[in-house]
C-alpha cells in the first residue's frame, strides 16, 4: 500500500507538472500520422502522469480522482470507440474500418474521412491504453488486496 | 557546421561510457541511481545533436521531450521504492 | 552579419555545456562518497543540458522547433533538481553515513 509521504516539494513540482504532460500526451496522439506517435505512445504518457500522481500522493488521495469503477468504465469507453467505428463503416456498405464510407456522413472528400477515421480509433485507443496502466499499477503495488479487505 | 556537431557527439558518447563504470562498480543501489540519472541526461542531448546533424530537427524533438519525461518518471519512482521501509 | 553572430554565440554555449558535463562525469568518478557525488551530478549535469539546450536553440533561431525546445530547457530545471531532492531524501532515511575526513573512501 503505498502511503502519503510526508514530502512538500516532491508533491508540489507533481502537482504543477502533471496538466502539462498530458497536454504534451494530447499533442502526441493527435499528430500520430506526422511525428513519431500514435495511440499508444500518447497512451503510455498519459498513464504515466497518473503513475507520478499515484507514487507522490499516495492510493487514497488518486482514488478520489480515479476509481476503480472508473478505470473499468474508462476502458471499455476506448474499446467501445474503436470498434463503434469499425461496425459504422460496415453498416454503411463498406468493408470493416473501410474510412471512406464515412464521408456519406461527414460531407467531406474520401481521403479527409480516412484521416478523420483514423484520429478517431487513436484516441480510442489512447484512452484504453492509459487505464489499463493505471489499473496495472494499482493491482502490482497492492498486491491484489483492496483496503476495503485489509480493514476486515 | 557538421563536423562541431558531430565531434559534440562523439565527445558526450565518451562521457556516458566513464559514467558507465560507475553504474557497473558503485558500491550499493543509490550509487547506480544516480548514474542512470546522468546517463539519461546525456542520452538526451546527443539524441538532440544527432537531430541537427540529420538535418530533421521536428521530428527528433518530440522524442527527447518524452525521454525526459520518462527519466525523471522513473527516478522519482525509483527513490520512492528505496525509502518505503519493508 | 547577424547569421554568424548567433552561430558564434551558439557554438560558446555548447562549449560551455561539454565542459561542465566532463566536470560533472570527472566528480561522479572521483569523489570519495555517495552525497559529494550527488552533488557534481546533480549540480553539474543540469547546468550543463541548460546551457547546451540554448546554445541548440540559439543555432535553430525562432520557429516552433525553437520555442519547443526551450520547453525541454524550462522542464528539465524545473524536474532535475526534483529528482536530486528524491534520491538524497532516500539515502539520508535510510541511514547512508556522510563520510568524514581522514576515514578510507567508499
Amino acid at each position: 500500500m503505498i502511503r502519503q509521504s510526508d514530502d512538500i516539494i516532491i508533491g508540489t513540482v507533481a502537482r504543477m507538472l502533471v496538466p502539462f504532460i498530458q497536454l504534451f500526451a494530447l499533442y502526441v496522439i493527435m499528430h500520430g500520422h506526422y511525428s513519431p506517435g500514435g495511440g499508444f505512445q500518447g497512451g503510455v504518457i498519459l498513464g504515466a502522469s497518473l503513475v507520478l500522481l499515484l507514487i507522490t500522493h499516495g492510493l487514497p488521495e488518486t482514488k478520489k480522482l480515479l476509481s476503480e469503477k472508473g478505470v473499468a468504465i474508462l476502458s471499455s469507453l476506448g474499446l467501445l470507440i474503436y470498434s463503434g467505428i469499425g461496425l459504422l463503416c460496415l453498416i454503411l456498405l463498406g468493408n470493416y474500418l473501410d474510412y471512406s464510407q464515412l464521408s456519406k456522413i461527414l460531407q467531406v472528400a474520401p481521403n479527409e474521412a480516412r484521416s478523420l477515421g483514423i484520429l478517431g480509433i487513436e484516441t480510442g485507443v489512447g484512452l484504453t491504453v492509459m487505464a489499463v496502466m493505471f489499473s496495472i499499477f494499482i493491482d502490482i503495488s497492492t498486491g491484489g488486496v483492496l483496503p476495503e479487505d485489509e480493514e476486515e | 557546421m557538421n563536423q562541431f556537431f558531430l565531434g559534440a557527439g562523439i565527445g558526450i558518447s565518451f562521457l556516458v561510457l566513464l559514467v558507465l563504470y560507475r553504474v557497473v562498480f558503485g558500491p550499493g543501489v543509490y550509487n547506480r541511481i544516480a548514474a542512470i540519472s546522468a546517463i539519461g541526461t546525456k542520452s538526451l542531448i546527443i539524441l538532440l545533436i544527432m537531430g541537427f546533424i540529420f538535418h530533421r530537427v521536428d521530428m527528433f524533438v518530440d522524442i527527447s521531450m518524452v525521454y525526459a519525461l520518462l527519466n525523471f518518471i522513473g527516478c522519482v519512482a525509483v527513490a520512492k521504492y528505496l525509502e518505503m521501509e519493508s | 552579419m547577424i547569421e554568424i553572430g548567433m552561430i558564434v554565440v551558439s557554438v560558446i554555449c555548447i562549449l560551455g555545456g561539454i565542459f561542465f558535463f566532463t566536470t560533472a562525469t570527472i566528480g561522479l568518478l572521483r569523489f570519495p562518497d555517495f552525497f559529494a557525488r550527488l552533488h557534481a551530478t546533480g549540480k553539474g549535469d543540469t547546468l550543463a543540458v541548460l546551457l547546451c539546450l540554448i546554445g541548440l536553440a540559439i543555432y535553430e533561431g525562432i520557429s516552433l522547433t525553437g520555442l519547443k525546445i526551450v520547453f525541454i530547457a524550462v522542464f528539465m530545471a524545473l524536474a532535475q533538481p526534483t529528482a536530486t531532492h528524491a534520491i538524497s531524501r532516500a539515502a539520508f532515511r535510510r541511514g547512508v553515513q556522510p563520510w568524514m575526513k581522514g576515514e578510507d573512501k567508499k
